[in-house]
């Protein structure tokens, strides 16, 4: 079925109130969920496949510091969706780089990585130059770095497979993100590495999206949109005469 | 004669405070003005030499069926799209919970073929209920006033001309009772409608929609009558079809929009107030005295034609007439002067009501259309609430005392403070308001009373500074992430001029009516007819020219550009208020 983003944003923050996340967080998340969607990055796929992931995370909306000095911050995840308190941990990371000019910032042990995309457009479009990078997978080895462009809301993005498996090859579920108030970050790909393109999305493609998804909705499986309206639910309250009258008298 | 000010300072220097201007009381007071959205868009349609023609109208003898309406500007073509059902009287309410209406309709963009008009026959009468196609930017429904609709079709087909006395009390027939846009249930998102030429600015599509429907409600009387009356039948007279408006009833669901939309209602009060300051700054001449004078009584005549049935308006209405009696009096007696409008709003602000010293703002503003009429470009708002997480949380505290006094310092502690929660119902989502403690629903209450919470969180930022005082928005956030919303709503706020609507909207005398007056003030709305405190009657258009009017070289630009407050033909603007 087609719907319109603002009913994705409006039916999404109220599930995730719902689901017990703060108001300024449910916004955040429904922001990050619509931003993905719109540009075609596929965000309902992403929140639908770890929704019980997303609802476990609701109350976590403090992000747990392990370090942090003046130019760097390192965040446990605590295996807790990037939704949940994603939004604060790259506000932390956002004051040092407005401060210092550069902040690096390693979110660890976090889910749902690519819905951090959301948050980092809106942090580009405040005027920071932005670069995130995530490790997909381990067997092959794929990673993924996105980056913005101080201004910008649309990013350059880049999922390759690297044909070389170093030998130090711990698990990597975390986001390293960097953070430059005055310099460009923006990603290129080594050239005399041996890796595999499997996905670019330049400003262009990504614009295109946006500009379809305006233009004719976006398309949404009725069952995750049930699922959402359901969770959404929970933030009505019954009816009754007595709150009939809540709205002002009968005709 | 009219000279401009003779320097920015002059006029910037007379804006009023926010602490005046966002009192909600005052807010509540609130009259539209020439920048209003209704009467901006009877002006650009008539500067564009926008088009609209009938493409269809397909209604059997009791006027139900399908209509469309081709409205082409020099960017673009739409269609308004027109679905009018027979409704038992029993299934009419004005209420959101509504499921069936007399007549919806919509307003697309581009060409509606067949297959289109199909889907949209399918859906727009379902409104909510039904999935609505991403090309529609507006969707309503409207309910008749059943009253008037009779009376026009009886008249005109028995070959007269119905009482204009009807449309005293209800100026229209048709009110509608909702009218959607933004995304809502699958329609175009406003983002799109950003990159539109013609209705890039908020409500200008909502406000076409209804214009053409006004035109619509003419002709389907017409054409009923006609199937009445035969030969006998007469069409309805110009400056009668010209008094006619757009009915519009809203509830408590208006009424978070312009607490969730903080900006857009700081930008539309800046924009006002900046043309009420550059009005007040001119000199004025004997010319510009006597059409001040001559707005006055117009006014007086509009109020005499205002039949409503709310206590508390009709006291309202008859001390504005009272009070108008003595601006025309002091507007005759005092000198000519340089200063004659400030001496004019110094002398308002001391002896006259709210209501009455907005009303002359109102006028002032319509005195200088080549002064304020740029401004109207500027009611439209980038709504971005950002943090800045580095800022300074001494800074913080500075910007809640300066600008966020009227909330912090406020008692949010005893019972009458507290005493209304807002909640949505599961019943269409509709906005509502519950006593605490005493209904349900409490732990579901809306977000909508920044007052306490800006409270809440300078009581955290004390608290804070004594513990690190040179620490950070962001260290006080990590403290307490439940405060991410209101934060940056406070720091970007303080970035606007005249910031939050002031008042503590849990307050047992908070009036949720002021917020739905101001919203329809700034739509263009007249005739406020207030049912209790949380549902209104008004009307859009009435007064506004006619179709047949753009399409006539020789009309006057005035009447594309004049038409507030409208008096009804033959009225005697002598005759005292009712």
């Amino acid at each position: 079925m087609k719907i319109s983003l603002n009913e994705l944003q409006s039916v999404c923050r109220k599930a995730f109130l719902g689901m017990g996340f703060t108001a300024g967080h449910a916004d955040d998340a429904a922001a990050m969920v619509g931003w993905m969607q719109s540009y075609g990055l596929d965000g309902l796929k992403a929140l639908s496949d770890g929704l019980e992931c997303v609802v476990d995370s609701a109350a976590s909306a403090r992000p747990d510091v392990v370090y942090q000095d003046a130019d760097i911050a390192v965040i446990d995840g605590l295996q807790k969706s990037v939704l949940s308190s994603g939004n604060l941990a790259l506000e932390l990371a956002f004051a040092k780089a407005r401060i210092r000019g550069l902040a690096v910032i390693k979110i660890r042990r976090c889910r749902q990585r690519q819905l951090i995309m959301g948050y980092l457009a809106r942090l580009s479009s405040r005027g920071m130059n932005v670069t995130a990078f995530w490790r997909h997978s381990q067997m092959p080895i794929t990673e993924q770095v996105v980056g913005f462009r101080a201004g910008s809301a649309v990013p350059s993005i880049r999922v390759y497979e690297l044909s070389e498996i170093p030998e130090d090859d711990v698990p990597n579920d975390g986001i390293t993100i960097v953070m430059a108030n005055h310099v460009d970050l923006l990603p290129t790909v080594r050239s005399e590495d041996e890796y595999r393109l499997l996905a670019r999305h330049d400003e262009s493609d990504l614009l295109a999206a946006r500009h379809e998804a305006l233009e004719h909705g976006l398309t949404v499986e009725p069952e995750v949109w049930q699922q959402l309206k359901g969770f959404a639910a929970s933030t009505l309250v019954e009816a009754s005469a007595q709150s009939r009258s809540g709205a002002g008298p009968a005709e | 004669m009219t000279t401009s000010p003779t320097s920015s300072l002059d006029w910037a220097v007379s804006l009023r405070s926010p602490a005046i201007v966002m009192d909600l009381e005052r807010l509540g007071a609130y009259s539209p003005t020439r920048l209003s959205f209704a009467r901006r868009l009877t002006r650009l349609m008539h500067d564009q030499a926008w088009r609209i023609h009938r493409d269809q109208f397909e209604l059997d003898d009791n006027g139900y069926g399908a209509a469309v309406y081709r409205l082409q500007t020099p960017a673009g073509r739409y269609h308004v799209v027109i679905f009018a059902q027979h409704l038992d009287d029993a299934r009419r309410t004005d209420r959101v919970i509504a499921d069936s209406w007399d007549l919806t309709f919509g307003l697309v963009e581009g060409e509606v073929d067949g297959l289109l008009l199909e889907a949209l026959a399918a859906n727009v009468p379902l409104q909510e209920a039904g999935r609505q196609h991403p090309r529609l930017l507006v969707i309503s429904r409207a309910n008749k006033s059943l009253r008037n609709f009779e009376a026009f079709v009886s008249a005109l087909a028995a070959g007269h001309q119905p009482d204009v006395s009807y449309l005293k009390e209800a100026g229209y027939l048709y009110r509608t009772t909702a009218v959607y846009g933004n995304g809502k249930f699958g329609i175009a998102d406003y983002d799109r409608l950003k990159g539109n030429p013609d209705f890039y600015q908020p409500f200008l599509a909502q406000m076409a929609a209804v214009y053409v429907l006004r035109e619509f409600s003419v002709e389907q009387v017409e054409h009923i009558a006609s199937a009445r009356g035969l030969d006998k039948t007469v069409p309805l007279a110009a400056d009668i079809r010209r008094y006619l408006g757009i009915g519009n009833s809203t509830g408590l669901g208006m009424a978070p929009f312009l607490i969730n939309h903080p900006q857009l209602i700081s930008q539309w009060v800046w924009v006002r107030e900046r043309a009420l300051a550059l009005a007040s700054a001119q000199q004025p001449d004997e010319g510009d005295r006597e059409r001040m004078l001559a707005l006055c009584r117009r006014v007086t005549a509009y109020l005499n034609d205002t039949c409503v049935e709310d206590e508390r308006q009709i006291l309202r209405n008859a001390e504005v007439h009272e009070e108008l009696t003595q601006v025309t009096a002091w507007l005759e007696l005092v000198p000519l002067d340089d200063a004659l409008w400030r001496q004019l709003l110094d002398w308002a602000h001391v002896q006259l009501s709210f209501e009455s010293q907005e009303l002359i703002n109102t006028l002032l503003i319509e005195l200088y259309p080549e002064q304020v009429d740029a401004l109207n470009d500027e009611m439209g708002a980038d709504e971005n609430l950002d943090l800045i997480p580095d800022m300074p949380l001494i800074q913080l505290k500075q910007i809640l005392e300066t600008h966020f006094d009227w909330a912090i310092y406020a008692d949010y502690e005893c019972d009458d403070a507290r005493y209304w929660f807002w909640y949505q119902s599961v019943e269409k989502e509709e906005p509502r308001l519950g006593v605490r403690g005493e209904e349900l629903g409490e732990e579901k209450e809306l977000a909508l009373a920044i007052g306490p919470t800006a409270q809440s969180v300078y009581r955290e930022l004390i608290s804070a500074l004594e513990k690190q005082p040179r620490g950070r928005t962001i260290d006080l956030l990590m403290e307490f992430p439940e405060y991410m919303a209101a934060i940056r709503r406070i720091q970007t706020m303080a970035t606007t001029f005249y910031g939050e609507i002031r008042a503590n909207l849990w307050h047992r005398d908070m009036k949720p009516m002021h917020l739905l007056r101001a919203k329809l003030s700034f739509l263009g709305a007249h005739r406020f007819d207030p049912r209790g405190d949380r549902w209104v009657r008004v009307t859009f258009f009435q007064g506004a020219p006619l179709l047949s009017d753009y399409e006539n070289d020789s009309t006057s630009r005035s009447l594309f550009d004049d038409w507030s407050f409208p008096v009804a033909p033959n009225s005697d603007p002598t005759a005292l208020v009712q």
